[in-house]
């Protein structure tokens, strides 16, 4: 294992993410600009449960079934992935029930009598109606107003449990990955589908779940440091380091499964249903991990390292060895050992403090009699 | 800590899971699935006579009202020209589905005998006189005006069981004590119960030209009455009635019931309506007036359907979709087990059991839930439970990671898997709080697919919590106490203590 991996799998990184929080910011900002423009530009591809389209009924007869629809879709160059294709069937017989987004007149027309002519029937015996959206503007209004409601009660919870500035940044993160999600959807023109409003969901909810998570640390870490002078930008540095490899590791999980959703389920296997849904949630549970360690956290540092009893540590910010002894020893590194230490790690030997500063208190030595 | 309590929950929750996985198995439950991957029964309704499409859109409103109540499978609501497409998933309850659906809610007007607290939401007792106090407002306005007392108009969406016998009640039943016509129904939002007699009038008093306006700086209601005597005549034949406060109608209120559910129960302020309008004044926000009216307003043209008919309708995506998803699912849930152990050793052999005790758990409830309410597993669903494993895999992820922290400080494994349990309990309460809440409150307040997501997102959140505390928590804790645990580095982090010594 090379040196840096070995760290990383230690928890002994230092890398400075507080200090290039701006990088991170600026990325947000464009993509998230870049979403808006293409919002506002050609907004989203609403499939037919949201906007309504043509359905078409055909009795089952002559040559017809499933894939010969199929077919005829297909060479009439309607068939995309919002199409619903369905067998109906009663004690007087079978249809099959074509469901497609709105069209022409002439192409309802040309798609009707190329169905009559594989049924082998006439072209009134293929009905044609319009169809309402199953998703209604109240199921889309009632949504939102459960967003809403969800916000609120989980900013309430954050503040209660930590402390309000978390709430914020929690909820701005997540607004941020599922933004960016949307952003996707509307760029490369995917149909929405209700399908993708849950991924949407799922994604808001793991992006919830990562920050809270990280949170956690910080929180932990604040009580910690609350004897030393530490300034705040060092807490989140210190808990982004140490919850570094947790993270990863964590979006790792989430993300195979996804992965092997696209790109065998709709890859190898042929499930086209699964394709954007998978990609949403790839999307999704990718910025749901940056988003925690490269928007919310320094967003909290942004918004704490104002109140009182941080103002006076602004801007400071311990690199490096510094970085290593705050976070194994809970206190900041004299001046002078810092210098040593800076010196020590220019020649390349690590220089790891005596464990009983390691500790709060030292391990109690192991009993020899009692296993 | 004492081994046999860990000992205890280890062997108990382990055997749980069997036991309710064989049970489900040996009872025949197994999840039913969605419209997307099974199908299942599509009704469709025409409506006959005359009708007008604002009434229409009501009529598919309290439809899916009614579909919404029937569980948490998710069903579709379709508007097919002018005819209306229900699709429910599975075919299990078809007879009970379609009685639901093919009800015709119709508005209907009855005096009010008694109001009281609902207890229960069981419609058995009305205990008491009546508690509550009648603002006496709006005398002030016309001589035609009804006060709401309640304000309360809503969208509950709980009917009360008995509700469809609104019509034919026995004599006197000794059971409940009702007299003949006389009937008990829920209010929709204000919590009472109210004891109501026979229906004497319909919403086809009214014309259908109902509307929420501002009266005096409130939102009120204006129903204009039909005249002659299938309007203006029955109204104010129960009107009356209510007004003189008599036997029949002590509490001088009229309710306006749809669909079994008391809508509003305002005031009688006059004898008689002469002049063909009534005002209903109350409490109203503007969406409740509005509400109201729209009531009043299906009320006057009910939207009759034909006879429902049935049919059977296939996937969209079908059994291929559903198994491609599950193997693609499962061959990621192996390649993230793959890298666990590679990463955390032996203790990923925890993860494993971990995550095939909350499956069993998970099976269990879905199918158990499929056969009693009706839940249905779309594709949706699928994945967001294949999301689910990354957010249970993270439980581990963070116990393991603080364990693996103590023990480079030097602690002894057994000391920190104890010290690490403690503080990756609480990370893990406060996270999965937040996604529960969360669920919560979108299945509260959503329907359909988005109601679907967040039951599943609680469920497999309730099954994080029960399996790190009941499973992950003595399991690690007792392999920590292992001779074989214990010996040299099988964390793939050896204590500090001898380099920070050495240098």
């Amino acid at each position: 294992m090379s040196g840096g991996l070995k760290r990383l799998y230690r928890g002994e990184t230092t890398i400075n993410f507080y200090g290039r929080k701006n990088v991170g910011f600026i990325a947000s900002g464009l993509l998230v600009l870049i979403t808006l423009i293409s919002l506002f530009a050609q907004g989203l591809n609403l499939g037919i449960d949201f906007k309504g389209g043509v359905a078409f009924e055909v009795p089952v007869q002559g040559a017809i079934s499933t894939t010969v629809v199929e077919e005829v879709l297909k060479s009439e160059n309607v068939l995309g992935d919002g199409i619903k294709i369905q067998t109906l069937k009663s004690e007087s017989g079978s249809r099959i029930r074509i469901q497609l987004g709105d069209q022409t007149p002439e192409k309802r027309t040309a798609i009707q009598t190329a169905l009559a002519e594989k049924a082998k029937l006439t072209v009134n015996d293929v009905s044609v109606s319009t169809v309402s959206s199953t998703w209604g503007r109240s199921i889309t209004m009632k949504a939102v107003k459960a967003l809403l409601v969800f916000f609120l009660v989980v900013s309430i919870f954050i503040s209660f449990r930590f402390e309000w500035r978390m709430a914020v940044s929690a909820i701005v993160a997540m607004a941020h990955d599922v933004a960016i999600s949307v952003g996707l959807y509307s760029v490369l023109g995917l149909e929405v589908t209700p399908a993708t409003v849950v991924a949407f969901l799922t994604i808001l909810g793991f992006s919830l779940y990562d920050t809270i998570v990280v949170f956690d640390k910080v929180h932990e870490n604040t009580s910690r440091f609350s004897g030393s002078k530490v300034s705040y930008g060092d807490v989140v540095n210190v808990s982004m380091n140490q919850v570094l490899m947790r993270s990863l590791n964590t979006s790792l999980a989430a993300v195979l499964p996804v992965l092997s959703l696209l790109v065998l389920g709709s890859g190898v296997f042929g499930a086209v249903a699964l394709r954007e849904f998978a990609l949403a949630l790839l999307v999704g549970l990718a910025t749901g991990a940056y988003s925690s360690i490269y928007i919310a956290t320094p967003l909290l540092g942004l918004l704490k390292e104002r109140s009182a009893q941080y103002v006076s540590g602004r801007g400071q910010l311990s690199l490096g060895a510094d970085m290593e002894h705050l976070m194994s020893t809970g206190a900041p590194m004299s001046r002078r050992a810092s210098a040593s230490a800076s010196a020590a790690a220019g020649t390349g030997t690590a220089v790891r403090p005596p464990v009983d500063a390691i500790l709060s208190h030292p391990p109690r030595p192991r009993k020899k009699s009692r296993r | 800590m004492n081994r046999r309590p860990l000992l205890i929950s280890f062997v108990g929750i382990v055997i749980l899971a069997a036991c309710l996985f064989g049970g489900n198995l040996a009872a025949g439950n197994t999840p039913s699935l969605g419209l997307d991957l099974q199908g299942g029964a599509s009704v469709t309704m025409t409506p006959k006579g005359t009708y007008d499409a604002a009434a229409l859109t009501v009529a598919v409103d309290i439809i899916r009202q009614r579909v919404d109540s029937i569980g948490v499978a998710e069903p579709e609501i379709i508007r097919q020209g002018d005819t209306v497409v229900v699709n429910l998933p599975g075919v299990k309850d078809q007879q009970q589905a379609l009685e639901l659906v093919g009800r015709t809610g119709a508005v209907e007007m009855r005096p009010v005998v008694k109001m009281a607290e609902n207890p229960n939401n069981t419609t058995t007792t009305v205990a008491g006189a009546t508690t509550t106090t009648v603002k006496g407002a709006g005398a002030d306005i016309t001589t035609s005006t009804l006060a709401q007392p309640t304000g309360g108009l809503g969208s509950a969406r709980h009917i009360a069981a008995d509700s469809t016998t609104t019509t034919t009640v026995p004599a006197v039943d000794p059971a409940t004590g009702l007299a003949e016509g006389q009937t008990v129904l829920p209010g929709r939002k204000d919590g009472l119960v109210y004891l109501l007699g026979p229906a004497e009038a319909s919403g086809e008093v009214f014309s259908n030209d109902s509307k929420a306006e501002v009266s005096n700086g409130a939102w009120v209601v204006v129903a204009k009455l039909k005249s002659g005597a299938a309007g203006e005549d029955q109204w104010n034949a129960l009107a009356g009635k209510c007004y003189a406060g008599g036997a029949e109608c002590p509490t001088k209120q009229i309710a306006i019931i749809l669909d079994g559910e008391v809508i509003s129960a305002p005031v009688v302020q006059a004898p008689s309506f002469d002049n063909g309008s009534v005002q209903i004044s109350g409490s109203f926000t503007e969406k409740e007036a509005n509400e109201l009216a729209r009531v009043l307003q299906f009320g006057a043209v009910p939207v009759q359907f034909d006879i429902p008919t049935v049919q059977t309708v296939s996937a969209t995506l079908g059994k291929d979709s559903l198994r491609a998803a599950v193997i693609s699912g499962l061959i990621g849930v192996l390649l993230v087990l793959v890298f666990l152990l590679f990463y955390y050793r032996v203790l990923a052999l925890v993860v494993v059991g971990g995550l095939t005790v909350s499956g069993l758990l998970l099976w269990s409830v879905i199918s158990w839930l499929s056969k009693t309410n009706g839940l249905a597993l779309t594709l949706s669903g699928v994945a967001g439970i294949i999301v689910s494993i990354g957010v249970t895999v993270d439980s581990y992820v963070v116990f393991f990671e603080k364990i693996k922290d103590d023990v480079q400080s030097g602690r002894t494994l057994r000391n920190s898997a104890a010290r690490g349990f403690e503080s990756a309990w609480r990370t893990i309460l406060a996270a999965d709080t937040v996604s529960f809440i969360g669920a919560l409150i979108l299945w509260w307040l959503t329907v359909g697919s988005v109601r679907g997501f967040a039951f599943f997102l609680g469920l497999s959140t309730l099954s994080d919590i029960v399996v790190s505390y009941f499973f992950t928590r003595p399991a690690v804790l007792l392999l920590a106490r292992t001779q074989f645990m214990n010996r040299g580095r099988v964390l793939g982090v050896a204590p500090s203590t001898s380099e920070a010594v050495s240098s």
